[in-house]
């Protein structure tokens, strides 16, 4: 039970949108011309039980499609897609049942009553015994530290606590699959580091697979040692964060100031240089190019003053990715 | 069924959260309801009843779908925020989860206020029953129970159809409310008194006239528009559920064609 199974199976999976285009004036009261948009085009993949996936893509890349596929919110055109071995928008109600999902910039919570009565409300929407419940609630405030907010209304939270009140009202029932949509946004630095702890720990401990979307690279890096990327509606890449980080080799930048006017020369092409002024900048692959002999090169050219080596960040990385795959 | 009594509970909390609120608004209702029933009982008066209708058999019309629509009301204040759930993705969130969405959009917002109308439209109820001498047998209570649930079911379905609608536009559509609150308007007054085409919509298209008027005619004694009430008002206020299985039917077809919002 425990090993290998997959708990998400989906194949050729399709989903278009129409869209009116709002015909002008008048005259689109009466005639309307409609678009077609491809939500997610002939999409492919599986899930086990216990993995961490992450869901990678500019906005508009068909994440949130594929998320409202999974839950069943909404229903696929064509193409096969088992949460269970159920099909999520004809058995709706039983695959709900095992899963949880978290919309980052929605309230799932009731606005307006302390969170507590929200989370005896969901205690009776999914049917989980009082006792059982008791003890997973206990377990819960006590990780996300909510022993002191039980009693406060949603609306009168900080985001960070409203994010896990949240986290903990998706997780009372013990669902086996945890949806998160982009859980980190508008978090600061210390809310995150705890989330995607206690994010480890719940997979760790008790086995739950989470599916999550994220534009925030260092979630993935922490969190999901798989991740597919999406662009268009079409799945571009299914495999390990490292091996595709690795595709897309880090560029170094190096930046320096000679003493006096001197002349680069004899780099390779690959060496992309730029100049400002007395400041040189020169961006390459490490890969292609050792960090030494450019080193070298500069050295030898000149009296330096000034070096630094900076290596890109995570998110130039993304960036430059989408500009690979076409679609930034 | 805990849900649903903790559902309730919840929405009655939530209003004792704003209690100066609630009651301001509860006493509006009552106004305003009342104020129907005074400006009925204004032109009853100065023209002697309606048509072959007495003042108090008006308001014996008036009493039961006032109860009827304010109860519809209650019920209802989801349906009728169905754009906002919409828009605040509460709908997705429904949709994740283990229950119908339909009981789910229901008990996300019940609205007590309108206990005020109920009130006016018992008073109603009440002072006309004395005054026309109505005899409450068990049958009579029974014909009038049925048929108030026949209409609520019948403008449930009308929020149902609404809320199907704005599924797809995302915006509360007028057209309907007139079948709601017009209907509510014209139904509180005997259908006979207006022109037919507007008697055969309320009877046969949105059978309003079925569901409680004939049996309201029933326990009277008399005749609507010249059709004798005999032993079928009993079978009538069937098109109420029928008209809501309908409707429920077409929001299931919708909630599949369901394009949800936003990321």
């Amino acid at each position: 039970m425990q090993t290998q199974e997959n708990i998400i199976e989906v194949s050729g999976l399709t989903k278009r949108y129409r869209r009116s285009k709002g015909g002008k004036g008048f005259l689109g009261l009466f005639r309307r011309e409609t678009e077609i948009i491809e939500g997610l085009t002939d999409c492919s993949f599986s899930v086990n039980r216990g993995e961490i996936v992450g869901l990678l893509g500019p906005n508009g890349a068909g994440k949130s499609t594929t998320v409202k596929l999974l839950t069943g919110i909404l229903t696929a055109d064509s193409g096969d897609c088992r949460v269970f071995g159920l099909t999520p928008w004809l058995e709706r109600r039983k695959a709900a049942a095992h899963l949880g999902a978290v919309f980052g910039q929605r309230m799932q919570l009731w606005w307006d009553v302390p969170i507590l009565d929200s989370f005896r409300l969901l205690r009776d929407i999914y049917a989980v015994p009082e006792g059982k419940w008791k003890r997973r609630l206990d377990e819960l405030t006590d990780a996300l530290e909510l022993q002191n907010l039980l009693q406060t209304p949603i609306r009168q939270m900080s985001l960070g606590q409203r994010m896990r009140a949240e986290l903990c009202g998706s997780l009372l029932h013990e669902p086996e699959l945890l949806f998160l949509d982009e859980p980190t946004i508008g978090l600061d630095a210390v809310s995150k580091l705890r989330l995607r702890d206690f994010l480890k720990r719940e997979n760790a401990d008790r086995g739950t697979t989470i599916l999550l979307t994220t534009h925030d690279m260092s979630d993935m890096l922490a969190l999901c040692p798989r991740v597919l990327v999406l662009g268009r509606g079409r799945l571009l890449y299914d495999g390990a964060l490292d091996a595709l980080l690795r595709r897309y080799d880090t560029l170094h930048t190096l930046r320096c100031i000679f003493d006096r006017e001197t002349t680069l020369s004899g780099l390779p092409a690959s060496v992309r240089v730029q100049r400002e002024d007395e400041a040189w900048t020169l961006t390459f692959a490490p890969a292609e190019i050792p960090v030494g002999e450019v080193l070298e090169k500069i050295l030898s050219s000149g009296k330096v003053r000034e070096l630094t080596l900076k290596e890109q960040d995570s998110d130039e990385l993304v960036a430059r990715m989408y500009g690979d795959m076409k679609l930034a | 069924m805990r849900y649903v009594i903790n559902a309730m509970r919840m929405n009655l909390r939530r209003a004792a959260q704003y209690r100066a609120s609630f009651w301001m608004q509860t006493l509006a209702q009552l106004v305003m309801t009342f104020g129907d029933l005074w400006a009925m009982l204004l032109l009853a008066e100065r023209f002697g009843g309606m048509a072959h209708w007495s003042l108090h058999e008006v308001m014996f019309f008036f009493g039961p779908m006032q109860i009827a629509f304010a109860i519809t009301e209650m019920i209802n204040r989801g349906f009728g925020h169905i754009t906002t759930l919409i828009r605040m993705g509460s709908l997705d969130t429904m949709l994740t989860r283990p229950r119908g969405i339909a009981a789910q959009v229901i008990l996300s917002e019940l609205d007590p206020r309108r206990i005020g109308s109920v009130a006016v439209g018992l008073t109603a109820l009440i002072v006309a029953t004395r005054e026309l001498g109505v005899c409450w047998t068990l049958p009579n209570i029974l014909l009038i129970l049925w048929g108030m649930a026949g209409a609520i079911a019948l403008m449930m379905g009308l929020f149902m159809l609404e809320a199907v609608v704005c599924l797809f536009s995302v915006q509360s559509v007028e057209i309907v409310n007139v079948f709601t609150y017009g209907g509510r308007q014209t139904c509180q007054y005997p259908l006979d008194l207006y022109p037919q085409w507007l008697r055969i919509t309320f009877t046969f298209v949105i059978p309003v006239g079925l569901c409680l008027q004939y049996p309201i005619c029933h326990i009277l004694g008399k005749s609507l528009g010249g059709v004798e009430a005999r032993a079928w008002v009993w079978l009538s206020p069937l098109a109420g559920p029928f008209f809501l299985g309908l409707m429920w039917l077409l929001w299931r077809w919708g909630l599949r064609h369901y394009r949800s919002t936003g990321s």
